[in-house]
Protein backbone atom coordinates (compact mmCIF):
# COMPACT_ATOMS: atom_id res chain seq x y z
CA UNK A 1 0.00 0.00 0.00
CA UNK A 2 1.52 3.28 -1.13
CA UNK A 3 -0.46 6.41 -0.29
CA UNK A 4 1.06 8.58 -3.03
CA UNK A 5 0.19 6.05 -5.73
CA UNK A 6 -3.27 5.74 -4.20
CA UNK A 7 -3.90 9.49 -4.20
CA UNK A 8 -2.75 9.80 -7.83
CA UNK A 9 -5.06 6.96 -8.80
CA UNK A 10 -8.00 8.52 -6.95
CA UNK A 11 -7.38 11.79 -8.75
CA UNK A 12 -7.28 9.99 -12.12
CA UNK A 13 -10.53 8.14 -11.39
CA UNK A 14 -12.53 10.96 -9.83
CA UNK A 15 -11.12 13.98 -11.63
CA UNK A 16 -13.37 16.19 -13.74
CA UNK A 17 -15.76 14.38 -16.07
CA UNK A 18 -14.43 10.91 -15.29
CA UNK A 19 -16.44 10.67 -12.07
CA UNK A 20 -19.72 10.80 -14.04
CA UNK A 21 -19.02 7.43 -15.59
CA UNK A 22 -18.92 6.02 -12.04
CA UNK A 23 -21.72 8.16 -10.61
CA UNK A 24 -24.43 7.91 -13.26
CA UNK A 25 -25.25 4.23 -12.74
CA UNK A 26 -25.74 4.37 -8.94
CA UNK A 27 -27.77 7.57 -9.40
CA UNK A 28 -29.99 5.69 -11.87
CA UNK A 29 -30.32 2.80 -9.39
CA UNK A 30 -31.51 5.11 -6.62
CA UNK A 31 -33.71 6.94 -9.14
CA UNK A 32 -35.46 3.68 -10.02
CA UNK A 33 -35.96 2.87 -6.35
CA UNK A 34 -37.60 6.28 -5.85
CA UNK A 35 -39.75 5.83 -8.98
CA UNK A 36 -41.02 2.41 -7.88
CA UNK A 37 -41.65 3.68 -4.37
CA UNK A 38 -43.60 6.57 -5.92
CA UNK A 39 -45.82 4.42 -8.17
CA UNK A 40 -46.45 2.12 -5.23
CA UNK A 41 -44.38 -0.90 -6.29
CA UNK A 42 -42.48 -1.06 -3.03
CA UNK A 43 -43.08 -4.71 -2.26
CA UNK A 44 -40.59 -7.45 -1.64
CA UNK A 45 -40.58 -9.08 -5.08
CA UNK A 46 -39.99 -5.73 -6.82
CA UNK A 47 -37.13 -4.97 -4.45
CA UNK A 48 -35.53 -8.38 -5.02
CA UNK A 49 -35.94 -8.02 -8.79
CA UNK A 50 -34.44 -4.54 -8.86
CA UNK A 51 -31.54 -5.71 -6.71
CA UNK A 52 -30.96 -8.91 -8.67
CA UNK A 53 -31.30 -7.57 -12.22
CA UNK A 54 -30.15 -4.00 -11.81
CA UNK A 55 -27.92 -3.65 -8.75
CA UNK A 56 -26.09 -7.00 -8.80
CA UNK A 57 -26.67 -7.89 -12.45
CA UNK A 58 -25.79 -4.59 -14.14
CA UNK A 59 -24.43 -1.82 -11.93
CA UNK A 60 -22.01 -4.04 -10.03
CA UNK A 61 -20.21 -5.67 -13.00
CA UNK A 62 -20.17 -2.40 -14.95
CA UNK A 63 -18.66 -0.45 -12.08
CA UNK A 64 -16.26 -3.30 -11.44
CA UNK A 65 -15.24 -3.04 -15.08
CA UNK A 66 -14.86 0.74 -15.00
CA UNK A 67 -13.10 0.86 -11.62
CA UNK A 68 -11.05 -2.34 -11.99
CA UNK A 69 -9.65 -1.61 -15.44
CA UNK A 70 -9.81 2.18 -15.01
CA UNK A 71 -7.23 2.29 -12.22
CA UNK A 72 -4.49 0.83 -14.41
CA UNK A 73 -5.44 0.16 -18.05
CA UNK A 74 -5.49 3.81 -19.28
CA UNK A 75 -2.00 4.33 -17.84
CA UNK A 76 -0.72 1.26 -19.67
CA UNK A 77 -2.53 2.30 -22.83
CA UNK A 78 -0.92 5.73 -23.07
CA UNK A 79 2.41 4.62 -21.62
CA UNK A 80 2.44 6.86 -18.53
CA UNK A 81 2.70 3.75 -16.33
CA UNK A 82 6.42 4.05 -17.14
CA UNK A 83 6.74 7.01 -14.77
CA UNK A 84 5.22 4.94 -12.00
CA UNK A 85 7.21 1.79 -12.68
CA UNK A 86 10.55 3.59 -12.85
CA UNK A 87 10.15 4.64 -9.19
CA UNK A 88 11.62 2.46 -6.46
CA UNK A 89 8.26 1.00 -5.48
CA UNK A 90 7.79 -2.74 -5.71
CA UNK A 91 5.45 -3.65 -8.55
CA UNK A 92 3.27 -5.99 -6.44
CA UNK A 93 2.78 -3.04 -4.05
CA UNK A 94 1.65 -0.89 -7.00
CA UNK A 95 -0.80 -3.61 -8.06
CA UNK A 96 -2.09 -4.02 -4.50
CA UNK A 97 -2.52 -0.26 -4.07
CA UNK A 98 -4.46 -0.03 -7.33
CA UNK A 99 -6.64 -2.90 -6.14
CA UNK A 100 -7.39 -1.18 -2.83
CA UNK A 101 -8.37 1.99 -4.69
CA UNK A 102 -10.65 0.06 -7.06
CA UNK A 103 -12.24 -1.85 -4.16
CA UNK A 104 -12.88 1.35 -2.20
CA UNK A 105 -14.49 2.92 -5.28
CA UNK A 106 -16.75 -0.13 -5.49
CA UNK A 107 -17.83 0.41 -1.89
CA UNK A 108 -18.58 4.08 -2.48
CA UNK A 109 -20.32 3.78 -5.83
CA UNK A 110 -21.93 0.36 -5.67
CA UNK A 111 -22.30 -1.08 -2.17
CA UNK A 112 -23.67 2.04 -0.48
CA UNK A 113 -26.09 2.90 -3.34
CA UNK A 114 -27.28 -0.73 -3.33
CA UNK A 115 -28.13 -0.45 0.37
CA UNK A 116 -29.75 2.97 -0.09
CA UNK A 117 -31.87 1.81 -3.03
CA UNK A 118 -33.11 -1.28 -1.20
CA UNK A 119 -33.77 0.78 1.92
CA UNK A 120 -35.82 3.31 -0.07
CA UNK A 121 -37.94 0.49 -1.49
CA UNK A 122 -38.69 -1.63 1.55
CA UNK A 123 -36.70 -0.35 4.51
CA UNK A 124 -35.02 -3.10 6.51
CA UNK A 125 -37.71 -5.70 5.79
CA UNK A 126 -36.46 -9.32 5.50
CA UNK A 127 -32.87 -8.07 5.59
CA UNK A 128 -32.93 -7.54 1.85
CA UNK A 129 -31.02 -4.25 2.01
CA UNK A 130 -28.22 -5.54 4.22
CA UNK A 131 -28.07 -8.90 2.43
CA UNK A 132 -27.63 -7.41 -1.02
CA UNK A 133 -25.22 -4.76 0.28
CA UNK A 134 -23.07 -7.50 1.80
CA UNK A 135 -23.24 -9.51 -1.42
CA UNK A 136 -22.34 -6.42 -3.43
CA UNK A 137 -19.40 -5.74 -1.11
CA UNK A 138 -17.81 -9.16 -1.60
CA UNK A 139 -18.65 -9.43 -5.27
CA UNK A 140 -17.51 -5.85 -5.87
CA UNK A 141 -14.11 -6.65 -4.39
CA UNK A 142 -13.92 -9.79 -6.53
CA UNK A 143 -14.86 -7.90 -9.71
CA UNK A 144 -12.31 -5.18 -8.92
CA UNK A 145 -9.55 -7.78 -8.50
CA UNK A 146 -10.42 -9.79 -11.63
CA UNK A 147 -10.80 -6.76 -13.88
CA UNK A 148 -7.60 -5.22 -12.51
CA UNK A 149 -5.79 -8.40 -13.54
CA UNK A 150 -7.44 -8.25 -16.97
CA UNK A 151 -6.33 -4.64 -17.34
CA UNK A 152 -2.71 -5.66 -16.74
CA UNK A 153 -2.82 -8.77 -18.90
CA UNK A 154 -4.65 -7.55 -21.99
CA UNK A 155 -5.13 -4.41 -24.05
CA UNK A 156 -8.68 -5.52 -24.69
CA UNK A 157 -9.47 -5.78 -20.98
CA UNK A 158 -12.76 -3.92 -21.15
CA UNK A 159 -14.07 -5.95 -24.09
CA UNK A 160 -13.09 -9.25 -22.49
CA UNK A 161 -14.63 -8.12 -19.21
CA UNK A 162 -17.85 -7.20 -20.98
CA UNK A 163 -17.97 -10.58 -22.69
CA UNK A 164 -17.53 -12.25 -19.29
CA UNK A 165 -20.24 -10.16 -17.63
CA UNK A 166 -22.73 -10.10 -20.48
CA UNK A 167 -22.24 -13.38 -22.31
CA UNK A 168 -20.90 -15.75 -19.65
CA UNK A 169 -22.81 -14.50 -16.60
CA UNK A 170 -25.83 -13.16 -18.48
CA UNK A 171 -26.50 -15.48 -21.41
CA UNK A 172 -24.69 -18.76 -20.78
CA UNK A 173 -25.35 -18.55 -17.04
CA UNK A 174 -29.04 -18.21 -17.88
CA UNK A 175 -29.16 -21.55 -19.71
CA UNK A 176 -26.33 -23.66 -18.33
CA UNK A 177 -26.55 -24.25 -14.57
CA UNK A 178 -22.88 -25.29 -14.35
CA UNK A 179 -21.74 -21.90 -15.66
CA UNK A 180 -23.38 -20.22 -12.69
CA UNK A 181 -20.83 -21.73 -10.34
CA UNK A 182 -18.16 -19.58 -11.98
CA UNK A 183 -20.15 -16.37 -11.92
CA UNK A 184 -19.28 -13.62 -9.46
CA UNK A 185 -22.89 -12.38 -9.62
CA UNK A 186 -24.15 -15.73 -8.41
CA UNK A 187 -21.67 -15.70 -5.52
CA UNK A 188 -23.06 -12.30 -4.54
CA UNK A 189 -26.57 -13.77 -4.58
CA UNK A 190 -25.46 -16.67 -2.37
CA UNK A 191 -24.19 -14.24 0.23
CA UNK A 192 -27.32 -12.10 -0.06
CA UNK A 193 -29.47 -15.20 0.31
CA UNK A 194 -27.61 -16.13 3.49
CA UNK A 195 -28.52 -12.84 5.16
CA UNK A 196 -32.01 -12.17 3.85
CA UNK A 197 -35.04 -14.21 4.82
CA UNK A 198 -36.95 -13.19 1.69
CA UNK A 199 -38.64 -16.07 -0.14
CA UNK A 200 -38.17 -14.34 -3.52
CA UNK A 201 -34.44 -14.93 -3.66
CA UNK A 202 -33.17 -18.40 -4.44
CA UNK A 203 -29.43 -18.66 -4.79
CA UNK A 204 -27.96 -21.29 -7.08
CA UNK A 205 -24.49 -21.68 -5.66
CA UNK A 206 -23.76 -23.05 -2.22
CA UNK A 207 -22.13 -20.63 0.18
CA UNK A 208 -19.47 -23.24 0.97
CA UNK A 209 -18.38 -22.95 -2.67
CA UNK A 210 -18.91 -19.23 -3.17
CA UNK A 211 -16.86 -17.91 -0.27
CA UNK A 212 -13.67 -19.94 -0.83
CA UNK A 213 -13.95 -19.33 -4.57
CA UNK A 214 -14.18 -15.60 -3.95
CA UNK A 215 -11.15 -15.57 -1.64
CA UNK A 216 -9.09 -17.58 -4.12
CA UNK A 217 -10.12 -15.36 -7.03
CA UNK A 218 -9.32 -12.12 -5.19
CA UNK A 219 -5.99 -13.23 -3.76
CA UNK A 220 -4.94 -14.99 -6.95
CA UNK A 221 -5.84 -12.04 -9.17
CA UNK A 222 -4.01 -9.45 -7.07
CA UNK A 223 -0.87 -11.59 -6.76
CA UNK A 224 -0.87 -12.48 -10.45
CA UNK A 225 -1.44 -8.84 -11.43
CA UNK A 226 1.60 -7.89 -9.34
CA UNK A 227 3.71 -10.58 -11.00
CA UNK A 228 2.54 -9.54 -14.47
CA UNK A 229 3.39 -5.93 -13.71
CA UNK A 230 6.99 -6.98 -13.00
CA UNK A 231 7.44 -8.24 -16.55
CA UNK A 232 5.18 -5.75 -18.31
CA UNK A 233 6.46 -4.67 -21.70
CA UNK A 234 5.13 -1.57 -23.36
CA UNK A 235 4.60 -2.26 -27.02
CA UNK A 236 1.77 -0.57 -28.84
CA UNK A 237 -0.62 -2.66 -30.89
CA UNK A 238 -1.96 0.16 -33.04
CA UNK B 1 36.54 37.23 -51.55
CA UNK B 2 33.54 35.34 -50.29
CA UNK B 3 32.34 32.24 -51.99
CA UNK B 4 28.73 31.14 -51.59
CA UNK B 5 28.82 28.75 -48.65
CA UNK B 6 25.46 27.04 -49.03
CA UNK B 7 24.06 25.55 -52.19
CA UNK B 8 20.51 24.32 -52.65
CA UNK B 9 20.78 21.01 -54.39
CA UNK B 10 18.10 19.60 -56.59
CA UNK B 11 17.60 16.24 -54.94
CA UNK B 12 14.81 15.18 -57.21
CA UNK B 13 11.60 16.02 -55.41
CA UNK B 14 8.71 15.81 -57.83
CA UNK B 15 5.35 17.40 -57.98
CA UNK B 16 2.24 15.30 -58.00
CA UNK B 17 0.77 15.67 -61.46
CA UNK B 18 -1.93 13.01 -61.27
CA UNK B 19 -5.64 13.64 -60.94
CA UNK B 20 -6.77 15.28 -57.71
CA UNK B 21 -9.82 13.53 -56.35
CA UNK B 22 -10.90 16.41 -54.14
CA UNK B 23 -13.31 16.41 -51.25
CA UNK B 24 -15.42 13.44 -52.34
CA UNK B 25 -12.40 11.25 -53.00
CA UNK B 26 -10.88 12.09 -49.64
CA UNK B 27 -14.13 11.36 -47.81
CA UNK B 28 -14.53 8.02 -49.59
CA UNK B 29 -10.91 7.10 -48.82
CA UNK B 30 -11.52 7.92 -45.15
CA UNK B 31 -14.69 5.82 -45.20
CA UNK B 32 -12.92 2.79 -46.68
CA UNK B 33 -10.00 3.16 -44.27
CA UNK B 34 -12.37 3.41 -41.27
CA UNK B 35 -14.51 0.48 -42.41
CA UNK B 36 -11.40 -1.68 -42.79
CA UNK B 37 -10.35 -0.49 -39.35
CA UNK B 38 -13.57 -1.71 -37.71
CA UNK B 39 -12.66 -5.26 -38.73
CA UNK B 40 -8.96 -4.78 -38.01
CA UNK B 41 -8.00 -5.12 -41.67
CA UNK B 42 -4.68 -3.47 -42.33
CA UNK B 43 -3.95 -3.57 -38.61
CA UNK B 44 -2.10 -6.08 -36.45
CA UNK B 45 -3.37 -9.61 -35.95
CA UNK B 46 -4.35 -8.75 -32.37
CA UNK B 47 -6.85 -6.14 -33.49
CA UNK B 48 -8.46 -8.62 -35.89
CA UNK B 49 -9.27 -11.20 -33.18
CA UNK B 50 -12.16 -9.41 -31.49
CA UNK B 51 -14.18 -8.28 -34.56
CA UNK B 52 -13.84 -11.61 -36.30
CA UNK B 53 -14.68 -13.54 -33.14
CA UNK B 54 -17.86 -11.51 -32.78
CA UNK B 55 -18.66 -11.85 -36.47
CA UNK B 56 -18.27 -15.62 -36.09
CA UNK B 57 -20.61 -15.61 -33.09
CA UNK B 58 -23.13 -13.68 -35.18
CA UNK B 59 -22.99 -16.31 -37.95
CA UNK B 60 -23.43 -19.25 -35.60
CA UNK B 61 -27.26 -19.23 -35.31
CA UNK B 62 -27.62 -18.89 -39.10
CA UNK B 63 -25.39 -21.92 -39.67
CA UNK B 64 -27.26 -23.95 -37.05
CA UNK B 65 -30.56 -22.82 -38.55
CA UNK B 66 -29.48 -24.00 -42.02
CA UNK B 67 -28.47 -27.34 -40.57
CA UNK B 68 -31.86 -27.68 -38.86
CA UNK B 69 -33.67 -26.74 -42.09
CA UNK B 70 -31.67 -29.29 -44.07
CA UNK B 71 -31.95 -32.16 -41.61
CA UNK B 72 -35.31 -31.67 -39.93
CA UNK B 73 -37.16 -29.66 -42.61
CA UNK B 74 -38.24 -27.12 -40.01
CA UNK B 75 -38.82 -23.41 -40.47
CA UNK B 76 -35.71 -21.22 -40.18
CA UNK B 77 -35.00 -18.88 -37.30
CA UNK B 78 -37.16 -15.79 -37.55
CA UNK B 79 -35.43 -13.16 -39.71
CA UNK B 80 -37.08 -10.32 -37.84
CA UNK B 81 -35.95 -11.58 -34.42
CA UNK B 82 -32.31 -12.22 -35.31
CA UNK B 83 -30.99 -8.86 -34.13
CA UNK B 84 -32.94 -9.05 -30.86
CA UNK B 85 -31.66 -12.56 -30.11
CA UNK B 86 -28.09 -11.61 -30.89
CA UNK B 87 -28.23 -8.16 -29.31
CA UNK B 88 -25.44 -8.86 -26.82
CA UNK B 89 -23.00 -9.70 -29.64
CA UNK B 90 -24.01 -6.65 -31.69
CA UNK B 91 -23.71 -4.39 -28.65
CA UNK B 92 -20.27 -5.76 -27.78
CA UNK B 93 -19.15 -5.27 -31.38
CA UNK B 94 -20.37 -1.68 -31.30
CA UNK B 95 -18.71 -1.01 -27.95
CA UNK B 96 -15.42 -2.65 -28.93
CA UNK B 97 -15.11 -1.10 -32.39
CA UNK B 98 -16.69 2.38 -32.16
CA UNK B 99 -13.77 3.72 -30.07
CA UNK B 100 -11.33 2.23 -32.62
CA UNK B 101 -12.80 4.65 -35.18
CA UNK B 102 -12.72 7.83 -33.14
CA UNK B 103 -10.32 7.51 -30.19
CA UNK B 104 -6.86 7.46 -31.87
CA UNK B 105 -7.48 10.63 -33.91
CA UNK B 106 -8.68 12.45 -30.80
CA UNK B 107 -5.86 11.18 -28.61
CA UNK B 108 -3.12 12.14 -31.04
CA UNK B 109 -4.86 15.43 -31.90
CA UNK B 110 -4.65 14.88 -35.64
CA UNK B 111 -8.11 16.16 -36.58
CA UNK B 112 -6.62 19.52 -37.75
CA UNK B 113 -4.34 17.53 -40.10
CA UNK B 114 -7.39 15.92 -41.73
CA UNK B 115 -8.96 19.35 -42.05
CA UNK B 116 -5.88 20.78 -43.77
CA UNK B 117 -6.99 18.64 -46.72
CA UNK B 118 -10.23 19.23 -48.65
CA UNK B 119 -12.11 17.21 -45.99
CA UNK B 120 -14.52 19.22 -43.84
CA UNK B 121 -15.66 18.30 -40.32
CA UNK B 122 -18.99 17.11 -41.75
CA UNK B 123 -17.16 14.82 -44.20
CA UNK B 124 -15.01 13.46 -41.39
CA UNK B 125 -17.95 12.67 -39.10
CA UNK B 126 -19.98 11.43 -42.07
CA UNK B 127 -17.23 9.04 -43.18
CA UNK B 128 -16.76 7.66 -39.64
CA UNK B 129 -20.52 7.28 -39.17
CA UNK B 130 -20.99 5.65 -42.57
CA UNK B 131 -18.14 3.26 -41.78
CA UNK B 132 -19.73 2.22 -38.46
CA UNK B 133 -23.14 1.84 -40.11
CA UNK B 134 -21.61 -0.28 -42.88
CA UNK B 135 -19.73 -2.43 -40.37
CA UNK B 136 -22.90 -3.05 -38.34
CA UNK B 137 -24.82 -3.79 -41.55
CA UNK B 138 -22.23 -6.38 -42.55
CA UNK B 139 -22.51 -7.89 -39.07
CA UNK B 140 -26.32 -8.17 -39.25
CA UNK B 141 -27.09 -8.64 -42.94
CA UNK B 142 -24.55 -11.35 -43.82
CA UNK B 143 -26.04 -13.99 -41.44
CA UNK B 144 -29.59 -13.12 -42.55
CA UNK B 145 -28.61 -13.41 -46.20
CA UNK B 146 -26.73 -16.64 -45.63
CA UNK B 147 -29.78 -18.12 -43.95
CA UNK B 148 -32.04 -16.87 -46.76
CA UNK B 149 -29.79 -18.37 -49.43
CA UNK B 150 -29.82 -21.60 -47.41
CA UNK B 151 -33.60 -21.51 -47.26
CA UNK B 152 -33.80 -21.01 -51.04
CA UNK B 153 -31.48 -23.93 -51.73
CA UNK B 154 -33.17 -26.32 -49.30
CA UNK B 155 -36.65 -27.20 -50.53
CA UNK B 156 -38.82 -26.60 -47.50
CA UNK B 157 -42.48 -27.70 -47.56
CA UNK B 158 -43.53 -24.06 -47.01
CA UNK B 159 -43.33 -20.77 -48.93
CA UNK B 160 -40.12 -18.73 -48.74
CA UNK B 161 -39.98 -16.18 -45.93
CA UNK B 162 -39.20 -13.37 -48.40
CA UNK B 163 -41.30 -10.76 -46.61
CA UNK B 164 -39.68 -11.56 -43.26
CA UNK B 165 -36.24 -11.47 -44.84
CA UNK B 166 -36.85 -8.03 -46.35
CA UNK B 167 -38.31 -6.79 -43.05
CA UNK B 168 -35.20 -8.12 -41.32
CA UNK B 169 -32.99 -6.21 -43.77
CA UNK B 170 -34.90 -2.98 -43.17
CA UNK B 171 -34.71 -3.57 -39.42
CA UNK B 172 -30.95 -4.12 -39.71
CA UNK B 173 -30.59 -0.78 -41.49
CA UNK B 174 -32.57 1.07 -38.81
CA UNK B 175 -30.61 -0.74 -36.11
CA UNK B 176 -27.29 0.10 -37.73
CA UNK B 177 -28.11 3.81 -38.07
CA UNK B 178 -29.43 4.09 -34.51
CA UNK B 179 -26.62 2.10 -32.87
CA UNK B 180 -23.84 3.72 -34.91
CA UNK B 181 -24.94 7.24 -34.03
CA UNK B 182 -25.31 6.46 -30.32
CA UNK B 183 -22.09 4.41 -30.18
CA UNK B 184 -19.87 6.88 -32.03
CA UNK B 185 -21.21 9.81 -30.02
CA UNK B 186 -20.58 8.12 -26.66
CA UNK B 187 -17.15 6.87 -27.78
CA UNK B 188 -16.10 10.30 -29.06
CA UNK B 189 -16.38 11.88 -25.62
CA UNK B 190 -13.17 10.25 -24.45
CA UNK B 191 -9.84 9.98 -26.27
CA UNK B 192 -9.12 6.73 -24.38
CA UNK B 193 -10.20 3.52 -26.02
CA UNK B 194 -10.87 1.58 -22.81
CA UNK B 195 -13.11 4.26 -21.39
CA UNK B 196 -14.91 4.53 -24.73
CA UNK B 197 -15.66 0.80 -24.70
CA UNK B 198 -16.85 1.06 -21.11
CA UNK B 199 -19.17 3.99 -21.73
CA UNK B 200 -20.81 2.44 -24.80
CA UNK B 201 -21.37 -0.91 -23.09
CA UNK B 202 -22.53 0.83 -19.91
CA UNK B 203 -25.18 2.59 -21.98
CA UNK B 204 -26.34 -0.70 -23.50
CA UNK B 205 -26.35 -2.70 -20.26
CA UNK B 206 -28.15 0.13 -18.50
CA UNK B 207 -30.94 0.22 -21.11
CA UNK B 208 -31.14 -3.58 -21.11
CA UNK B 209 -31.58 -3.88 -17.34
CA UNK B 210 -33.72 -0.76 -17.02
CA UNK B 211 -36.14 -1.92 -19.72
CA UNK B 212 -36.49 -5.36 -18.06
CA UNK B 213 -37.07 -3.93 -14.59
CA UNK B 214 -39.43 -1.16 -15.76
CA UNK B 215 -41.46 -3.59 -17.85
CA UNK B 216 -41.78 -5.99 -14.94
CA UNK B 217 -42.81 -3.37 -12.40
CA UNK B 218 -45.21 -1.48 -14.66
CA UNK B 219 -46.88 -4.73 -15.71
CA UNK B 220 -47.34 -5.94 -12.15
CA UNK B 221 -48.77 -2.52 -11.24
CA UNK B 222 -51.19 -2.67 -14.19
CA UNK B 223 -49.76 0.23 -16.22
CA UNK B 224 -49.76 -1.71 -19.50
CA UNK B 225 -49.04 1.25 -21.77
CA UNK B 226 -46.17 2.49 -19.61
CA UNK B 227 -44.83 -1.08 -19.52
CA UNK B 228 -44.72 -1.16 -23.32
CA UNK B 229 -42.79 2.11 -23.42
CA UNK B 230 -40.50 0.95 -20.62
CA UNK B 231 -39.52 -1.93 -22.88
CA UNK B 232 -38.66 0.57 -25.64
CA UNK B 233 -35.73 1.84 -23.56
CA UNK B 234 -33.65 -0.98 -25.03
CA UNK B 235 -32.65 0.18 -28.55
CA UNK B 236 -33.05 -3.32 -29.98
CA UNK B 237 -36.65 -3.58 -28.79
CA UNK B 238 -37.32 -0.05 -30.03
CA UNK B 239 -36.16 -0.98 -33.53
CA UNK B 240 -38.13 -4.21 -33.27
CA UNK B 241 -41.25 -2.16 -32.55
CA UNK B 242 -40.60 0.06 -35.58
CA UNK B 243 -40.21 -3.10 -37.64
CA UNK B 244 -43.50 -4.48 -36.29
CA UNK B 245 -45.33 -1.26 -37.12
CA UNK B 246 -43.81 -0.98 -40.59
CA UNK B 247 -44.08 -4.56 -41.79
CA UNK B 248 -46.71 -6.16 -39.59
CA UNK B 249 -44.31 -8.89 -38.45
CA UNK B 250 -44.86 -10.38 -34.97
CA UNK B 251 -42.88 -8.75 -32.15
CA UNK B 252 -40.01 -10.76 -30.67
CA UNK B 253 -41.16 -10.46 -27.07
CA UNK B 254 -44.69 -11.62 -27.97
CA UNK B 255 -46.00 -8.54 -26.18
CA UNK B 256 -47.93 -5.86 -28.09
CA UNK B 257 -45.68 -2.90 -28.91
CA UNK B 258 -46.61 0.79 -28.86
CA UNK B 259 -48.29 1.28 -32.22
CA UNK B 260 -48.40 4.12 -34.71
CA UNK B 261 -45.48 6.35 -35.53
CA UNK B 262 -44.35 6.70 -31.88
CA UNK B 263 -41.36 4.31 -31.86
CA UNK B 264 -40.19 5.53 -35.29
CA UNK B 265 -40.30 9.15 -34.09
CA UNK B 266 -38.28 8.19 -31.01
CA UNK B 267 -35.65 6.55 -33.26
CA UNK B 268 -35.42 9.66 -35.45
CA UNK B 269 -35.23 11.96 -32.42
CA UNK B 270 -32.49 9.88 -30.76
CA UNK B 271 -30.44 9.74 -33.98
CA UNK B 272 -30.73 13.50 -34.52
CA UNK B 273 -29.84 14.21 -30.91
CA UNK B 274 -26.81 11.91 -31.06
CA UNK B 275 -25.59 13.44 -34.32
CA UNK B 276 -25.99 16.97 -32.95
CA UNK B 277 -23.92 15.98 -29.89
CA UNK B 278 -21.31 14.34 -32.14
CA UNK B 279 -21.04 17.48 -34.28
CA UNK B 280 -20.76 19.70 -31.20
CA UNK B 281 -18.05 17.39 -29.83
CA UNK B 282 -15.90 17.74 -32.93
CA UNK B 283 -16.40 21.49 -33.14
CA UNK B 284 -15.03 21.61 -29.61
CA UNK B 285 -12.17 19.23 -30.38
CA UNK B 286 -11.18 21.56 -33.19
CA UNK B 287 -11.24 24.67 -31.05
CA UNK B 288 -9.18 23.04 -28.31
Amino acid sequence: MNTVVASITYRAMLGRKRVWLLALLPIALIGFALLFRFIGGGDESVAVDLMKIFAIGTVLPLLGLIAGTGVIAPEIEDGTIMHLMSKPISRPVIAFTKFVVAASLMVAFSVIPTYVAAYILIGTESGIASGFALGALFAGIAYAAVFLLLGVVSRHAVTIGVIYALVWEGLIGGYVPGARRFSIQQWAQSIADQVTTSAFLKSEVALSFAVPAMIIVVAGSVVWAGQRLRVLSLTGDE
Amino acid sequence: MSQPTGVIHDIGYRHYDGPRLGRGGAAVALWVYSLRGTFGLGRTFKSKIMPFLLFGAMMLPAVVSIAIMALLKQAPLSYTDYAVFMQAVIAIFLAAQAPVLVAPDLRHRVIPLYLSRPVTIIDYIGAKLAAMIAALLILMVVPLTLQFVGEMLIDLPMPLHTHEYLAGLAGSLINAVLLASIGLTLASFTPRRGLGVASVIAFYMFTLAASTVLFGVFTSEGHTEAAGWGFMLNPFFLVNAVQVNLFGTPSTSGEPVPGGAGPALVVVAVVLLALAALYARYRKALAA
